[in-house]
């Protein structure tokens, strides 16, 4: 079987690949709003639901690139 | 990426590889990127294969952004503005996404049949390696823009 990579599931599954890719964008943005915005790393991690490690690990090394002011919320 | 092969595709279009897929926003390099990048070295060889069949860098880029919203419309979504879904970006370098080191390892194996002791990597090697993939973006973007992907990959010298 070769499936057409055009319609039925192949059209599913593209959709699925490329809604992850803007998902994990605009959690990128949206992590940088709230952190700029003054919002601790664990009520980041709350409002997305994993845990604040998770958030960390993630998204440090790009919030630190853009200057966010993180110092007194690291022990949180 | 380290290999026991030598690189025929030059520094310009894998430096183009990264430039492609930031300007696409991407987190990784993948197979459309390297395919916009070898369309984008009008002296290439890959470039004058895709030439040939109709295929310049506007007309790809054009494919695989109607690629990109037809996807989008299948889950009734249309394309946000690029603003909305744009972070501070990093200052690593990317690394190659899943299509791009399938399409890669592709064109490596087709490369050692050819000179088994010293393999080359060629342009068109990679177009092909890119090309093979008969589903993803880069199969759907041909598809639209009715580009005989088949035709074009024995025009590489390799088969399907």
């Amino acid at each position: 079987m070769n499936p057409s990579p055009l319609g039925g599931p192949a059209d599913g599954l593209a959709a699925a690949s490329a809604l992850r890719a803007i998902a994990d964008r605009l959690e990128d943005v949206e992590v940088e709003r709230a952190m700029r915005a003054g919002w601790s790393w664990s009520q980041v991690a709350e409002a997305l639901g994993v845990t604040r490690q998770a958030v960390h690990k993630k998204h440090l090394r790009r919030l630190l690139l853009a200057q966010i002011e993180l110092r007194r919320r690291f022990g949180e | 990426m380290a290999m026991l092969v030598s690189w025929e595709v030059t520094s310009g279009v894998a430096r183009q590889f990264e430039i492609e897929a930031k300007r696409d926003g991407a987190k990784f390099i993948e197979a459309e990127h390297m395919l916009l990048a070898l369309a984008a070295d009008s002296d290439g060889d890959a470039a004058k294969l895709l030439g040939e069949s109709g295929l310049d860098y506007g007309r790809l880029a054009s494919a695989l952004k109607e690629e990109h919203r037809r996807t989008l419309a299948c889950a009734g979504m249309n394309a946000p503005n690029r603003e909305l879904v744009t972070a501070t970006e990093l200052d690593s370098s990317l690394t190659f996404g899943t299509s791009a080191k399938t399409a890669i390892r592709r064109a490596l194996l087709a490369s050692r049949q050819d000179r088994p002791r010293r393999p080359r990597l060629r342009s068109t090697d990679l177009l092909a390696g890119i090309l093979q993939a008969e589903l993803g973006t880069v199969a759907r973007a041909l598809a639209i823009a009715e580009v005989d992907r088949a035709g074009l990959i024995s025009r590489t010298g390799r088969s399907e």
